[in-house]
């Protein structure tokens, strides 16, 4: 009964220090709130902080025929109030959807009656009740496109144009695949590794373009590290589940999971291209002409090529099971060209591109832990390095027609 | 000081001007829904006003009806009297003013307004000018016109609660201003610190309609460029407000540019002519509809309205005038 009664004082030893760790939070909460409570006169010890700036965040600027539509966000810790709006430096009447003053991160549309010059660019500026004036450019004034089923189908068109063909048309190089030696096959793995890199890169530089662009009170990096961190994390773990259901061999992933793998990472990447091109025909900044859709659909072959690599070992693969993976790596190219199209936020955009960044760099290492154990002379062959060092040489080059 | 000069009745409020706004060069601000317009090409014949058209009430512009005649209709001039004081009292303060509608700014002051009080004195007056800085910068009035170098606001800095009195005889006659000479001189002035000084000459001018403007502007983000501008302090003050005169006598406008940043500023005045004397010291006048004038230029304008009914003026810098540099007369029998 000794050892008993032993092991029930330990377990309420264990259960005390484990309520210990209450103590730290009580003490801060305490601390905090003398702090508050002494309205903040410790720190006029070192000085007064200077006054807000009390500029305002222009979020987007809508042109529909005769009316500018303003959004503007208040980033501020303190409430900001909407006194004056300018149109290329003239105060013009305006219409507020709601209240002038706004409470911290709260929004407000200023509808301004305008006649607005197509093709011409254009400032609006909002003039706090402290006089700042924040200002928001288009680049060159188009109608924005409304919610019309026409636009809907245009923009699903878009997607499906630069997304879904050009991966399908990717995957039509299995057969040839299927033909090619150990050594080759290994160079076009190393290939969809190289072009995966070259995207997360890329994802991650438009993450961290964006984010620079939002509020400080959004948190930039932070929210870009939370991105990359979650898909890489999340993807790692549907690896994980993807190897033990039996596809792959000690924990490597091949063959059809690898694919899929690979697929899901064009595809979260495939979301974020389709959200900037969307956002920006949206918001007038991109003439989405022939030439740029043209340079997406040569960008985006080399996808397809990428996600028939890991399949080119295994026989009988469906046309289904094709279509399917050509689907996962293309359709969110659509999907995002809709969000980007009609309901623009920041905060998203960055979203996207972080998740798609992590997605990216989870699956290069997936493919390469599948390359060092499948390749003839693993990872340092040089048909393992010439195909890595020639996927991110294509990105690049067929990156300059969309550049 | 009591307003003297006219019978006329400018304390009424201007309503139902709306059909002259559709001939206003500003209509595209009054009512530029371009959807509306598109329908009333289809429908009727007039476009909807019903967005704030720029004169009269619904003009975006801070004030009541007489918030600024004391510094839109000087003082009476007096009669030449030798040996004559003039005495004067400013007093420096820092003021929040709201110079455009809901937009307030941390402005420099003589006696709470920017621009500060109208000067008058007749020539060889003398004028003794009590200067009290009750503001939290150091401070002077430097004044235009012929004086002592003593007397002249540049070296006698006035610092926070002194005092300081100038005293020198009115000369010579015109339209003058001053302002405050402390350094940094573009700050100082831009804040506020500055007013028209007039100096009727002996031999009184002809009875007339007396009006001050003092051209200004404030760059309320501290860019280096002016976010409204206007005469006598708010944006557009004297659209929403208009300036009811008679036509059967001569407006004549006390004219002062005291705007910082710009190079320059004008008047230009709609549906007439008016004889313009540079500075006002001189019986030269030009016949013009617009006058253009440099920072610290100014003079002396003269109407005899040929006709009836809402006379726009503006400055005929277009952005200025869209900033809130724009008003009407209401001309009437």
């Amino acid at each position: 009964m000794e050892s008993g009664s032993l092991a029930e004082r330990s377990r309420a030893v264990t259960m005390r220090w484990r309520l210990w760790a209450l103590v730290p939070i009580l003490l801060l909460v305490g601390t905090v709130s003398l702090f508050a409570a002494s309205g903040g006169s410790l720190l006029d010890l070192v000085g007064r902080s200077p006054p807000p700036a009390d500029e305002f965040d222009i979020r987007r600027i809508e042109l529909e025929p005769g009316e500018i539509r303003i959004r503007v966000t208040n980033p501020q810790r303190e409430d900001l109030t909407i006194a004056t709006v300018t149109v290329d430096d003239a105060i013009v009447p305006y219409e507020l959807d709601g209240s002038a003053t706004l409470e911290r991160l709260r929004s407000a549309t200023v509808v301004v009656p305008y006649d607005w010059v197509e093709d011409e660019p254009l400032s609006v500026g909002i003039t706090s009740s402290t006089g700042i004036q924040t200002t928001g450019d288009v680049a060159a004034a188009v109608a924005t496109p409304g919610p019309t089923a026409e636009g809907f189908l245009g923009y699903a068109l878009i997607g499906f144009m630069v997304g879904v063909l050009p991966v399908a048309l990717g995957l039509l190089w299995l057969p040839s695949l299927r033909r090619a030696a150990p050594d080759w096959l290994a160079a076009f793995m190393a290939l969809t590794g190289g072009l995966l890199t070259f995207l997360a890169l890329d994802a991650l530089a438009e993450a961290l373009e964006l984010q620079a662009a939002l509020p400080g009170a959004l948190g930039g990096t932070g929210l870009v590290l939370l991105g990359v961190g979650a898909s890489y994390l999340g993807l790692t773990f549907v690896s994980q589940r993807f190897a033990t259901a039996g596809a792959g061999r000690g924990g490597v992933l091949g063959g059809l999971a690898l694919a899929t793998l690979v697929a899901i990472g064009i595809g979260l990447h495939n979301l974020g291209e389709g959200l900037a091109i969307g956002t920006s025909f949206a918001l007038g900044e991109l003439t989405l002409g022939t030439f740029l859709i043209i340079g997406f659909m040569v960008h985006n072959v080399t996808e397809g090529l990428g996600i028939a690599a890991p399949v080119a070992e295994r026989r009988g693969i469906g046309v289904g099971r094709l279509a399917l993976l050509a689907l996962v790596a293309g359709a969110p190219t659509i999907f995002g060209a809709w969000i980007g199209g009609y309901v623009t936020n920041d905060v998203l955009a960055v979203l996207f591109f972080a998740v798609a960044a992590g997605a990216a760099l989870q699956v290069v290492v997936e493919v390469g832990r599948y390359v060092a154990r499948r390749a003839p002379g693993g990872l340092t062959s040089g048909y393992v390095v010439g195909g890595f060092l020639a996927g991110i040489a294509i990105m690049y080059l067929t990156g300059l027609l969309v550049g | 000081m009591s307003n003297s000069r006219t019978g006329v009745t400018r304390r009424q409020l201007l309503v139902g001007a709306a059909p002259v706004v559709a001939a206003a060069p500003f209509a595209g601000l009054a009512f530029a829904n371009g959807r509306e317009r598109e329908a009333s090409h289809r429908g009727h014949d007039r476009p909807h006003a019903g967005h704030a058209a720029m004169i009269g009430p619904e003009v975006p512009a801070p004030g009541g009806p007489h918030d600024l005649d004391a510094l839109t209709y000087p003082p009476a001039a007096l009669p030449y009297e030798p040996g004559r004081i003039r005495e004067y009292s400013l007093v420096a303060q820092d003021v929040d003013v709201e110079v455009a509608l809901g937009v307030t700014y941390p402005a420099w002051t003589y006696n709470g307004t920017a621009p500060g009080p109208v000067i008058r004195a007749t020539e060889d007056d003398l004028l003794r000018v009590r200067f009290a800085n009750g503001g939290s910068h150091p401070h002077t009035i430097h004044f235009h016109g012929i004086h002592p170098a003593n007397m002249d606001g540049v070296f006698e800095i006035v610092n926070p609660g002194e005092e300081f009195t100038y005293e020198f005889p009115a000369r010579p006659y015109g339209m003058h201003l001053y302002h405050c000479h402390a350094t940094p001189l573009k700050k100082h002035i831009h804040k506020g610190l500055y007013g028209a000084f007039i100096i009727d000459p002996r031999e009184p001018r002809p009875p007339a309609q007396e009006l001050v403007m003092v051209m200004n502007g404030f760059d309320t983000d501290g860019d280096g460029e002016n976010n409204f501008y206007a005469v006598n302090g708010p944006a557009f003050y004297y659209a929403k407000h208009p300036l009811r005169v008679s036509r059967s006598q001569t407006v004549r406008i006390y004219l002062a540019n005291l705007t910082e940043f710009d190079l320059i500023n004008s008047f230009h005045l709609h549906g007439d002519f008016f004889r313009y004397y540079p500075t006002g010291s001189t019986d030269h006048f030009e016949y013009t509809d617009t006058v253009m004038l440099c920072q610290g230029e100014r003079g002396v304008i003269e109407i005899d309205f040929a006709n009836t009914g809402l006379f726009m003026f503006h400055a005929h810098q277009s952005e200025f005038a869209e900033l809130g540099w724009m008003g009407f007369f209401d001309v009437q029998d």
